[in-house]
């Protein structure tokens, strides 16, 4: 019995090891496709697109396109937006990875990680004009002067409105000013129940919104040489907005939101208005055709200081220093970039160009789509490369400004003050004092 | 290397040692390499670690995020710890009994656990939806609230916090309730029956014999409980991103906004770390107190 089973233990043991060589070995040497080494690869990682006909046409027709033209094996890893930072820190931390990362926002702290782009941009540059201030803006380090990141194209972040209810207030083309949100807004909620839908909640379109209104008002996180400026009559005048636009617009639903909340409570027809993607538009005409007819788009709108957007979702791609095709993947940035028409098209226009002549006939493309109702909707995003903005804007979009807006700094200060946990005095005062310090912290480490 | 694989002695360390590889390089590596970023200025893109100090911990320390995260950490732990052992020893007890239906019961428990996490909270976030809450859908059906009463769950902050705590005791009760459950198989039935002969009360014979039998048992349960809800994050990070207005915001969320999202590896890494002497004390005692109390 003991004899027995000493073999047996013994044989277990050797078996398995044999199996864990002969399968790490056998992949090695049995795999055919493995045999084909001389062939260069591409390795790309990036979110699952919001237009799920975009990554149809990115991973099965044009990196397919291009790998062929550049005798290059292309292969594309999609990651829900979520997991886009985890999974590059992991990359970072194995130093091994993809060729192209993409972030769908300015990446500044990974700086050191990546290779300078300035050639894709000189390059670009020559071929098609510049690039819109918002992609440099979003992608460069004045302090260093090195782009650590490169961005073809991003996503506009307009007013979606309920054509209906606003008409009834006497608004039939939408609002115009933020005043114009707080009065019809106020009147549509006691007169007809729906309540704007702006989040104050710790989540991104919270923090594109509040920006939105900030830069609207003249308040910033920092001016154009970087310098901190939190701190301002400005900021206090947004802050007291937000208040007042709550308390008479809105209702406490906003405190619970996530990214998606807006898009949902739009097409549910609770809301008279939101601030998104054309994300809101886009599930409407395929879930909702009758909302759908309803909810239209206008332009940023007009605050005491100037009328301004922010983008919604920023596209940049980095090269790691690490990544085994950097030639690849720059030439990859430069062919996709110049041929971005056709990625305009495939996504159903959620992705603007950042070289605007990548898209010479977006004016008109925009203004006769099929899916929209009516078909002239988008028609009021042809100046959006106007008036969209980064997030740090009027600086850059550096590694503090990075910072406030994940851990939610303003989105805090904002919702203290709205909900009454704060005097807007107080929930600045906090919100300053917590700026500073991170500003002051990533000064020392070099990279503002 | 067949008298290896006789001997008792090394094949021990030899069918140990996956586990024990396993332990050092998913659990002990990354903690040494959290300790040695918490005393850096390493930065998601920075891979030298130049040390410096207690500065992350001072630096964190003064900030109102991290004060009210901290609060709210212990708030959330020990209410639904608290929670987690009475509801645990109930359900426990229940389960000890024998009755009809007794097989659905103790599966319909243990999904909980057995699902993932992050699904099962992705499940409550639509219960808790602020335009889609069954749980106000049924309320507003049944006339208990208005169209315009519906309670936003994750948008008052006593809610929120109510919330977060209460899938945190649903997710955590089953392993809890297990626990106990074996601890409570394990006490002989002659004790049970000499405490019956003598007339014992229900509440007597639970707490002059039952949970005193149960103790070491019952802390290893709380200490496992304790450290589950001082550490983990997923419920806060699907439910609220610990809005409204950081009300829910705990460390290990903050650590994770502020370490992966924000990019600041080393001050994520001090948040993360904050609380492990307090959790190292907590965990010694707790089991120093077990070791005494067990019964041989």
């Amino acid at each position: 019995m003991s004899d027995n089973l000493s073999v047996n233990r013994r044989r277990f043991l050797k078996t398995t090891a044999t199996g864990a060589v002969a399968a790490t070995l056998g992949a090695n040497i049995v795999i055919p496709g493995r045999a084909n080494a001389a062939r260069k690869k591409l390795r790309i990682l990036q979110w699952v697109h919001f237009v799920p006909a975009y990554d149809e046409w990115f991973n099965k027709q044009y990196t397919k396109e291009w790998g062929d033209k550049n005798d290059t094996e292309v292969t594309v890893d999609n990651i829900g937006i979520a997991g886009i930072a985890a999974r590059a820190s992991a990359e970072i931390s194995a130093q091994k990875g993809h060729d192209l990362f993409l972030f769908n926002w300015p990446p500044p702290t990974v700086e050191e990680q990546t290779v300078d782009m300035k050639d894709v941009y000189q390059e670009l540059e020559r071929k098609l004009g510049k690039s819109i201030d918002l992609g440099v803006k979003s992608t460069y380090n004045p302090k260093t002067k090195k782009y650590y990141a490169f961005s073809p194209s991003f996503t506009p972040d307009p007013v979606n409105y309920r054509q209906d209810l606003f008409a009834q207030v006497g608004l039939p083309n939408g609002p115009q000013s933020w005043d114009e949100v707080r009065t019809a807004g106020a009147k549509i909620k006691k007169q007809l129940g729906n309540p704007v839908g702006i989040g104050l909640a710790n989540e991104i379109d919270t923090g594109m919104a509040m920006r939105t209104i900030m830069y609207a008002f003249g308040a910033h996180e920092q001016d154009e040489q970087g310098n901190f400026v939190l701190n301002s009559k400005q900021t206090l005048e947004a802050v007291k907005f937000v208040k007042a636009l709550f308390e008479e617009t809105m209702t406490p639903e906003v405190f619970t939101w996530d990214a998606s909340s807006n898009n949902r409570a739009m097409i549910a027809g609770k809301i008279s208005l939101a601030l998104n993607a054309i994300s809101i538009t886009r599930t409407a005409e395929k879930d909702d055709p009758a909302i759908s007819r309803k909810i239209q788009l206008t332009k940023a709108l007009r605050g005491p200081a100037r009328a301004i957007g922010l983008e919604h979702v920023m596209d940049c791609y980095v090269v790691w220093k690490f990544a085994e095709n950097i030639d690849g993947a720059k030439k990859f940035l430069i062919d996709y970039t110049t041929t971005f028409r056709q990625a305009f098209v495939a996504g159903e226009f959620y992705d603007f160009p950042c070289f605007p002549k990548t898209v010479p006939d977006l004016s008109k493309l925009i203004a006769n789509d099929p899916k929209a109702h009516p078909p002239e909707k988008y028609k009021v995003l042809d100046d959006v490369l106007n008036w969209a903005t980064n997030v740090g804007y009027p600086g850059y979009a550096n590694a503090a400004i990075d910072e406030i807006f994940n851990t939610w700094v303003l989105n805090v200060m904002f919702a203290k003050a709205a909900s009454g946990a704060a005097t807007p005095e107080e929930a600045l005062r906090e919100a300053e004092a917590a700026c500073k310090r991170i500003f002051g912290k990533w000064k020392e480490k070099g990279l503002v | 290397m067949a008298a290896l694989l006789d001997s008792p002695r090394w094949l021990g360390v030899l069918m140990i040692a996956p586990a024990v590889l396993y332990i050092v390089l998913v659990v002990g590596l990354p903690f040494v390499l959290a300790i040695l970023y918490a005393f850096s200025g390493v930065t998601m893109g920075s891979r030298t670690i130049e040390f410096v100090g207690f500065k992350n911990f001072i630096s964190v320390l003064e900030t109102t995020k991290f004060q009210t995260s901290l609060r709210n950490t212990f708030v959330f732990a020990l209410i639904a710890q608290v929670l987690v052992m009475v509801l645990g020893t109930v359900l426990a007890m229940a389960l000890l009994k024998d009755f009809r239906g007794k097989w659905l019961v103790r599966l319909l428990i243990l999904l909980p656990w057995v699902a993932p996490i992050s699904l099962g909270t992705i499940g409550w976030l639509w219960i808790l939806d602020s335009t889609y809450s069954v749980i106000n859908w049924t309320l507003e059906a049944l006339g208990l609230i208005g169209a315009d009463g519906w309670f936003m769950w994750l948008g008052v902050p006593y809610l929120a916090m109510g919330s977060v705590i209460t899938i945190h005791v649903w997710r955590i009760l089953p392993l809890a309730t297990v626990i106990l459950l074996a601890g409570l198989t394990s006490i002989p039935h002659d004790i049970h029956d000499a405490a019956q002969v003598d007339g014992a009360s229900f509440w007597r014979h639970l707490f002059q014999i039952t949970l005193p039998l149960i103790r070491p048992i019952m802390l290893v349960a709380g200490l496992f409980g304790l450290v589950f809800a001082f550490t983990d994050m997923i419920v806060i990070f699907v439910l609220t991103r610990g809005g409204p207005y950081d009300t829910t915001q705990v460390l290990a969320s903050l650590a994770f906004f502020t370490g992966i999202q924000a990019g600041d590896l080393a001050e994520g890494a001090a948040i993360a770390l904050f609380l492990f002497p307090l959790l190292l004390a907590v965990a010694v005692a707790f089991l120093r107190v077990a070791r005494r109390a067990e019964v041989t």
